[in-house]
């Protein structure tokens, strides 16, 4: 749950000071995220992984997300059409 | 396109340190998962998403809720499929194609899982680009929009709406905003359960 707070505390900080932030936050978003990869590949190359398996799944979970995405648009979505 | 370049090259380096260093980071990866937290909600509270859902009407909630119910299914599937717990694969679905925030979240409890969520994501915005041009000769391509998750307000738009036209420009971007405000949410609340 600890995920919440800073998330919470963005969006009413954003909201809040929405006219004072003028600044483009794509290059911090970006920086942090490279650097939060990086450690996630740090931790991931100290598991023993196998790289087929993985790819497999991945590429399942892909596939399904968006074939019941797809589905569930036509269901849902062509009514309103 | 370029910056997923630099995206699978930390991802690559970090793998080659990890795999053949003793490097030892303490706590950054915390500290750089919150900072970037905190920055995808200062970036939400500031948007201008919410004015143009209220534009849209009805179709802008039904098929965000589409795409909800489909990418579940869809993981509650791939778990019976590849024998995973329902929890894992409902939360790596839950990314809606937002790599970078489904790996690192699901990674803080487990390795194998962050990097499942972060290729599973990276692999469904890479086959909406490829795939989006085809989609659209069978289904409506405002619905088929929701293909992409949550990548659809920045990252695949310049090709929905390079293939789907420009009416589709406000559509994929609410339904991509909508997305982007529910997955940082229920993900963790996923991983409660």
């Amino acid at each position: 749950m600890n995920i919440f707070i800073p998330l919470l505390a963005g969006i009413i900080f954003g909201y809040l000071f929405r006219r004072r932030i003028n600044i483009n936050l794509d290059k911090p978003m970006s920086a942090t995220l490279l650097l939060l990869i990086f450690f996630m590949g740090v931790e991931a190359g100290r598991v023993e992984i196998n790289a087929v398996d993985i790819f497999i799944s991945s590429l399942t979970f892909a596939v399904l997300t968006i074939l019941g995405s797809l589905f569930f648009a036509v269901v849902l979505g062509g009514r309103v059409r | 396109m370029s910056f997923l370049y630099f995206v699978l090259g930390s991802l690559i380096i970090g793998l080659l340190v990890g795999k053949y260093s003793s490097f030892h980071f303490g706590n950054l990866y915390e500290v750089m998962l919150y900072l970037l937290i905190f920055i995808i909600g200062v970036d939400l509270g500031k948007s201008k998403g919410i004015k143009e859902i209220r534009e849209l009407g009805k179709i802008a909630l039904l098929l965000p809720l589409a795409t909800v119910v489909g990418s579940l299914m869809g993981g509650l599937l791939a778990s019976f499929l590849l024998g995973l717990r329902i929890k894992w694969a409902l939360a790596v679905s839950a990314g809606f194609g937002w790599y970078s925030l489904t790996g690192p979240l699901l990674a803080q409890y487990s390795t194998v899982y962050g990097v499942i969520g972060f290729l599973a994501n990276l692999t469904r915005e890479i086959l909406t680009i490829l795939f989006y041009p085809i989609a659209i000769k069978k289904i409506p391509k405002e619905l088929a929009v929701s293909m992409g998750g949550a990548t659809t307000m920045d990252s695949t738009l310049p090709v929905l709406v390079k293939f789907g036209g420009s009416e589709i420009t406000i559509i994929a971007f609410v339904h991509g905003f909508i997305l982007t405000a529910i997955a940082p949410f229920l993900i963790p609340l996923i991983i409660q359960f």
